[in-house]
């Protein structure tokens, strides 16, 4: 974004070699939403659902607000792992995405086949 | 005589404040009491019961309980006996367990979820009243929703392990509670696989509906809105507040409802949605859709899935 001026870190996303940009007051998975880029899912974006379930492999992030302990136990976040929407950089990071849709209807294959194009939608759902 | 309708939700919420704002100044919501535990109880200006809609404070997100009521407190007897010879066990809560609620029978469907039958809650009236009222009340919030309207259940389902409660909680709210199908989805080589179901009690097109899913949970809870122009209008005032809008204003093709999804600040799914959609009744034929149109069942402008609205959910 040509007009975002403000201070970003790079976050790498471990799984597909892929960088973006993120602002120090922004979630790693907003930040990489608004881009309009791939790599980590997104889903409720509020700390509730999990799919953005993410390790930091380097680097140190701040966290914005709860993550459910449904989807990160203690000993997890512990461990450095955390959601993608619950943080945002203190330093240039890297990740790798660990988390996992449970896809309803999956054992039916007219509806699972569809469902691979649609991750597509998604993706640009969130740069709107 | 039976179950009435909705009667309210017990939500998970992550962050109190963040929750109680979201409710109020998106849905329009108004606070009508807070327990010593911290638990909030909202209800909607059009809501003439004292709250449909309690939050609860948690580390998680997700669905407590949902409650349905019935009319008269002799229902509960009748219901009781009704769901235990089907084989569910239940749990009589005396007067006063929830505030401004009478005694409530307590059971689980067969995915799992917690259901609550009540017979009587405090009476306090809409905001417009009852004598020459106005169509809507000054001072409203948001998206100034009319009332809680459903909710969709997520409902473990593993063919291979021969594991449907779709199925298994539409034959246990038939049966038991009396509901009736309105629409199904089908699916499977010979069609005859309940994936999903949309039931009702009243004369909209669904109180309840139940979908397929690797694990039981919350998928929404949903509120009326007027018209698709307050649909609209309700997005805007997602975008005023940054809410993150999961599925932007379209139409389904089950229910014919004009929607938008998006989540609270816990990530539990809300939907306003406008439009009766058609007469619900017990004699109309009941809607089905076939695996290979579920997409246009699901968005029908479009017809293709959504991934995080159809994986995501508390």
């Amino acid at each position: 974004m040509i007009f975002d001026s403000r201070t970003k870190l790079s976050v790498c996303i471990a799984n597909t070699g892929e960088s973006y940009p993120c602002a120090l007051d922004e979630s790693l998975l907003r930040g990489m939403l608004k881009l309009g880029r791939k790599g980590v899912r997104a889903g409720c974006v509020n700390g509730g659902c999990g799919v953005c379930k993410v390790r930091i492999v380097e680097g140190t992030v701040k966290p914005l607000g709860p993550v459910s302990r449904a989807h990160v136990s203690a000993e997890e976040e512990r461990c450095g792992i955390t959601l993608a929407c619950r943080v945002a950089p203190v330093t240039a990071v890297r990740i790798e995405a660990i988390g996992k849709f449970e896809r309803p209807f999956s054992k039916e294959p007219a509806i699972a086949a569809g469902t691979s194009t649609t991750l597509l939608t998604t993706q640009q759902e969130g740069d709107m | 005589m039976g179950v009435m309708r909705i009667g309210h939700a017990s939500l998970r919420v992550m962050d109190m404040a963040a929750a109680v704002k979201h409710y109020e100044n998106v849905l329009g919501l108004k606070t009508m009491m807070v327990d010593k535990a911290g638990n909030t109880y909202l209800k909607c200006w059009d809501e003439w019961d004292k709250y449909s809609l309690i939050l609860t404070p948690s580390d998680r997100a997700g669905l407590n309980h949902v409650a349905y009521k019935v009319e008269n407190d002799s229902d509960l007897d009748t219901l009781k006996a009704k769901i235990e010879a089907w084989g569910v066990k239940t749990t009589e809560l005396p007067e006063g367990t929830l505030p401004s609620t009478g005694r409530m029978l307590q059971f689980n469907l067969p995915s799992g979820h917690e259901m609550r039958l009540y017979a009587m809650k405090e009476y306090v009236g809409t905001e417009v009243g009852t004598t020459n009222p106005d169509p809507w009340p000054d001072g409203m919030k948001g998206a100034g929703a009319h009332w809680l309207d459903h909710l969709l259940l997520m409902c473990e389902m593993n063919p291979p392990e021969g594991i449907n409660t779709v199925a298994d909680n539409t034959r246990f709210m038939t049966e038991a509670l009396d509901f009736f199908l309105t629409e199904q989805v089908l699916v499977g080589p010979a069609g005859d696989m309940q994936a999903a179901t949309w039931m009702s009690r009243t004369t909209t097109p669904h109180d309840i509906a139940f979908v397929g899913g690797p694990k039981s949970g919350l998928h929404h809870i949903a509120y009326f809105l007027d018209s698709w122009h307050d649909v609209l209008k309700a997005a805007d005032v997602m975008a005023k507040n940054k809410v993150k809008i999961d599925v932007a204003p379209t139409r389904h093709g089950i229910t014919r409802g004009e929607t938008i999804y998006f989540f609270d600040p816990s990530g539990n799914r809300n939907e306003t949605f406008a439009g009766l959609g058609y007469l619900a009744q017990r004699d109309r034929p009941v809607t089905t859709w076939t695996e290979d149109q579920l997409g246009s069942g699901i968005f029908y402008h479009t017809g293709e899935m959504v991934a995080s609205f159809t994986d995501v959910y508390t």
